[in-house]
């Protein structure tokens, strides 16, 4: 019946996969965090030395005021643009559009796995380096600045944003709240908060950084928990063995893909 | 809707689908395995693979294996269990290496000029195609625990060796024996690493100096036989599929 209807016909017209949304998602971490890195590279060294000097405040304190509010609204902007857009009434979907949007939800879990990466290993470690470079005179170092409240902001919001995408546009996601999914999105979020403990601590005990201190055991924890995308990516495959899972076995049976 | 409206229009289509699915799915297991396994390593061993005068007989070779066992255990249990893939434990490490080299060329070197010769990280992936391999061959999760794991702990330093042997020949320093290592650790100043914070084996009155390396692996061998064995029900559970009534 909804196959028939003018929004049926009009997704089955649409691409399955939409190549340049996923070049869109892989273009913009890339080229925004490109630029971060310049920018640490020329105001790390050049302002980004002494935290009580009025530079670092012009190049660096700013920087960080700019980057929270920003993350304010894009998270409300994007998260509530979702989450008014859902699709209420998901059991009128066509085969062909539920194909369709599982193909996009992958292009927004592509998103957050680059986004993972910039943040949880790219400026992580290059923090790392960073402590080895000079002794801090502050919580809010340039690398700091960028590592957690840019990189780990950025894909909280972008992780978000994969889970509800799927909880309001996919019935296989809506029949619930997918735990895997949940823990994916919530575990590593819950290593920006775990940067107070962190901070906090740095600040009563220690300037130097050692980095396998048990201090640092919240965000390992918290790191793990990014484990369950096996979880997820099992229902992923899920999801979409409902709308295409008889075909490819038949593939499979003709000798079309290998078994 | 009809029960028997396809998705797709052919066959064909559908193997096309699945194989975008596939590179797709590579990419997201690949990047969020790099993200939280090199947290993960940073946070457990990360000071003995950032510098060169770390990588010592004692802590380097018990810790690491140890600590870097866990993911691909996890990994193991998610790709060949319910994909038969047998390269679980060769792409948690893949990712680990990119993730940090990465990072020791354009940060460590690129942004504050440590030497690449002294901040590159760790060997792993021959204990990895061992994991893998015993996995495959034998199907047994337990088989892989026991051989697998103990290979893994002590094909560490040997996989090492050929890279770290040219650091360790002697050289009299200012009238002090040192290595080139320790040199290099004394040469290029980390301003976060004083050398106290530096965990290496130091020798003590109650141990025989010569095999300090053969026996350090033994016992990572036998403690990754444990956290295989514990981390591969971590990956179990991080396998779940379950959902959370609406409330």
């Amino acid at each position: 019946m909804a196959a028939t209807t003018a929004g049926g016909v009009a997704a089955q017209d649409k691409p399955l996969l939409d190549t340049k949304w996923l070049a869109f998602a892989f273009t913009i971490y890339t080229v925004f965090y490109m630029w971060v890195r310049w920018y640490e590279g020329v105001y790390g060294w050049a302002a980004g030395l002494d935290s009580f000097a009025p530079e670092f405040e012009t190049y660096w304190m700013n920087f960080l005021y700019t980057e929270i509010v920003l993350e304010v609204t894009t998270a409300s902007i994007l998260w509530g643009y979702i989450w008014k857009s859902r699709d209420r009434n998901l059991a009128a979907i066509t085969p062909r559009e539920e194909l369709r949007r599982n193909m996009t939800h992958l292009i927004w879990v592509f998103a957050y796995a680059w986004a993972i990466y910039w943040g949880a290993s790219y400026f992580t470690e290059q923090d790392g380096t960073w402590h080895q470079t000079i002794v801090r005179d502050t919580d809010f170092t340039p690398s700091h600045i960028i590592e957690f409240y840019l990189s780990y902001p950025i894909y909280i919001i972008t992780g978000f944003g994969a889970f509800l995408y799927a909880k309001t546009r996919l019935p296989y996601f809506a029949q619930g709240l997918s735990l895997p999914y949940l823990v994916t999105v919530v575990g590593p979020f819950m290593i920006l908060p775990n940067v107070g403990l962190n901070e906090w601590g740095h600040t009563f005990w220690f300037m130097e950084e050692l980095f396998v201190a048990p201090l640092h055991y919240g965000f390992v924890i918290f790191g793990w928990l990014a484990l369950a995308i096996a979880g997820v990516l099992l229902q992923i495959f899920a999801s979409f063995a409902t709308v295409i899972g008889k075909d490819v076995c038949e593939a499979v049976d003709q000798g079309l893909i290998a078994k | 809707m009809s029960a028997l409206q396809s998705a797709v229009r052919s066959h064909a289509e559908a193997v096309q689908v699945s194989r975008t699915i596939d590179y797709l799915g590579l990419f997201i297991f690949f990047f969020v395995i790099c993200g939280s396994y090199h947290i993960h390593a940073m946070l457990t061993m990360g000071d003995w693979d950032f510098w060169s005068d770390w990588k010592d007989r004692r802590l380097w070779v018990t810790v690491t294996p140890i600590v870097l066992v866990t993911f691909p255990a996890a990994a193991q249990v998610f790709l060949w269990e319910r994909f038969r893939q047998p390269w679980a434990a060769t792409v948690c490490v893949l990712a680990l290496l990119f993730g940090e080299w990465v990072n020791r060329y354009f940060n460590f070197w690129g942004w504050t000029y440590f030497p690449v010769n002294f901040v590159f990280p760790a060997i792993l992936v021959p204990g990895a195609i061992i994991l893998d391999v015993c996995l495959m061959l034998s199907g047994s999760y337990l088989f892989t625990a026991i051989i697998g794991g103990l290979a893994w702990g002590l094909i560490f330093y040997p996989g090492n060796w050929p890279i770290i042997a040219p650091i360790h020949v002697p050289v009299e320093y200012n009238g002090m024996l040192m290595s080139i290592a320790d040199i290099q650790g004394y040469n290029y100043v980390r301003t976060g690493t004083p050398e106290y914070i530096r965990m290496v084996e130091k020798g003590t009155l109650r141990t025989f100096g010569k095999d300090v390396a053969p026996v350090s692996a033994f016992f990572s061998g036998f403690m990754s036989i444990l956290i295989y064995f514990m981390w591969h029900f971590v990956g179990r559970w991080f396998s779940n599929v379950r959902f959370l009534k609406n409330t």
